[in-house]
């Protein structure tokens, strides 16, 4: 999810159009067809990607691995941008990159959106399970114990409150400030996701439909994690695992989706950061380790 | 977090022809990609992607020309869901158009721009380490099964039939 609106708490909170200016300022000012050549590349990336299909590797007795098309643009663009093969996607077009990718994001909300409204029935009768749901998300901070044997101090708090993107940033940074070592762990959570998240999750999606006895709705639920790339990440096995079921899939994905943002937002203010600060408080002076971090407040 | 905050320049806005231009280039791609792994027909998908490239347009121009603090997101989500909701006169012809477009198409040519963008982040990446790198693996994974898990024992409770 990279628009949010945070709620008014501080009037000079400036944070929350942060997003928005950042899209703006890099895909308004400038003629997007003047980088045609990032956007050749990327249909050329895909035509590749889709020629290639969806490739099932058996592992098991009825365990297999899918690889699928979205998971070759997402490696084959970040190689593309790293080892520069072609001279004209430099840091300009990746900043354009993503920029663009701000407003595409509403291209994939508009179609789960679709599927939702055709299926909005189905999704009143799931209420109960959507919306608990939510709260699931709070087992990130089940994480925090190992934060702090890796030897985090408070940059745990911002760590391990949320899955860390642009949102949970901004209500980081609100409430501790710019410098402060919970800004700092969340940072590294939000760069650490944004390289590796999208990636890391496709897999981690295909060993659960595989391992784990759960139902195809749950798995489609949970895929809502409230970032739209680490989502449709998500959404690509467990259509590929459930064939028939795309409707249903693609609407609880997205109305999950739409509820981590409105409502997710409002759990980590409420109820994930001062239950993760209740954590560390009693946590940390049993496990707490020599901290790593440089002692310096100022980045 | 240089490229959070960084840059003060101003916002000229004549900037709708590009938010179209670039939806238009984007619809062309996915579907292209449509066609290549889905064989969809490409006049149909090309209704379909003008359809959902009109609501992302409604919304992201909502979002900043409406005197309220309510996110693109949150005005896409709603259209779209009125546009297919079974019973508008819109429904049959929304739903039949876009459901020409696989989810997945439109995933694929998005994660590229992902992928592009994201590589920009690469070196403050290699600065952070590995056992930050093990925190976020493990968080992006709890969050994850954490809401499978509740998800799965609340439509086992409620009796839902797989």
């Amino acid at each position: 999810m990279e628009w949010i609106t945070i709620p008014d708490k501080d009037p000079n909170a400036q944070l929350e159009h942060i997003y928005r200016e950042k899209t703006d300022k890099r895909i308004l000012k400038r003629n997007p067809w003047r980088d045609y050549r990032l956007h050749i590349t990327v249909l050329i990336l895909v035509v590749i990607a889709e020629l290639i299909g969806t490739i099932t590797i058996p592992i098991a007795k009825d365990v297999e691995i899918t690889i699928m098309p979205l998971i070759y643009t997402i490696i084959l663009g970040l190689v593309f941008y790293l080892a520069k093969p072609i001279k004209w996607i430099q840091r300009k077009q990746a900043r354009i990159a993503e920029g663009a990718m701000m407003l595409f994001i509403g291209v994939l909300i508009a179609k789960l959106a679709v599927s939702s409204g055709q299926s909005i029935s189905l999704i009143f009768d799931m209420g109960p399970a959507l919306i608990l749901q939510e709260l699931g998300h709070l087992a990130t901070i089940l994480v925090l114990p190992i934060a702090l044997l890796l030897g985090f101090k408070k940059e745990a708090i911002g760590m391990t409150n949320s899955i860390g993107r642009e949102p949970n940033v901004a209500v980081v940074v609100d409430k501790y400030g710019f410098n402060s070592p919970e800004s700092r762990g969340v940072f590294a959570i939000f760069i650490i996701g944004t390289v590796i998240g999208t990636i890391f999750i496709s897999f981690l999606v295909t060993f659960s439909l595989s391992f784990l006895p759960l139902h195809p709705y749950a798995f489609a639920m949970a895929s809502g994690v409230g970032s739209a790339s680490m989502n449709a990440a998500a959404i690509g096995p467990t259509l590929a695992a459930f064939p028939g079921m795309e409707t249903q899939i693609e609407a609880f994905a997205g109305f999950s989706n739409l509820l981590s943002f409105c409502v997710g937002i409002y759990i980590v203010i409420f109820v994930a950061l001062p239950l993760t600060e209740k954590v560390y408080d009693l946590l940390e002076p049993k496990i707490g380790r020599k901290s790593i971090m440089p002692k310096k407040e100022d980045e | 977090m240089p490229d959070l905050i960084d840059g003060s320049e101003n916002i000229t806005v004549h900037g709708i022809f590009n938010w179209i231009l670039l939806l238009a280039i984007f619809s062309i791609i996915t579907v292209i990609g449509n066609y290549i792994g889905y064989k969809h027909p490409i006049t149909d998908s090309l209704i379909g992607m003008f359809i959902l490239s009109l609501l992302t347009l409604a919304g992201v121009w909502m979002e900043r020309y409406l005197p309220f603090n309510i996110s693109s997101i949150i005005y896409i989500s709603v259209m779209g869901i009125i546009l297919a909701f079974p019973g508008m006169p819109t429904s049959e012809f929304v739903s039949y158009y876009v459901s020409k477009i696989e989810l997945l198409s439109i995933v694929t040519v998005f994660l590229a721009y992902v992928g592009i963008g994201m590589g920009k982040s690469w070196n403050e990446f290699k600065a952070l380490g590995l056992r930050a790198i093990i925190v976020t693996v493990l968080v992006i994974a709890s969050t994850y099964l954490g809401a499978a898990v509740v998800a799965h024992i609340v439509l086992v409770m409620t009796g839902v039939p797989v």
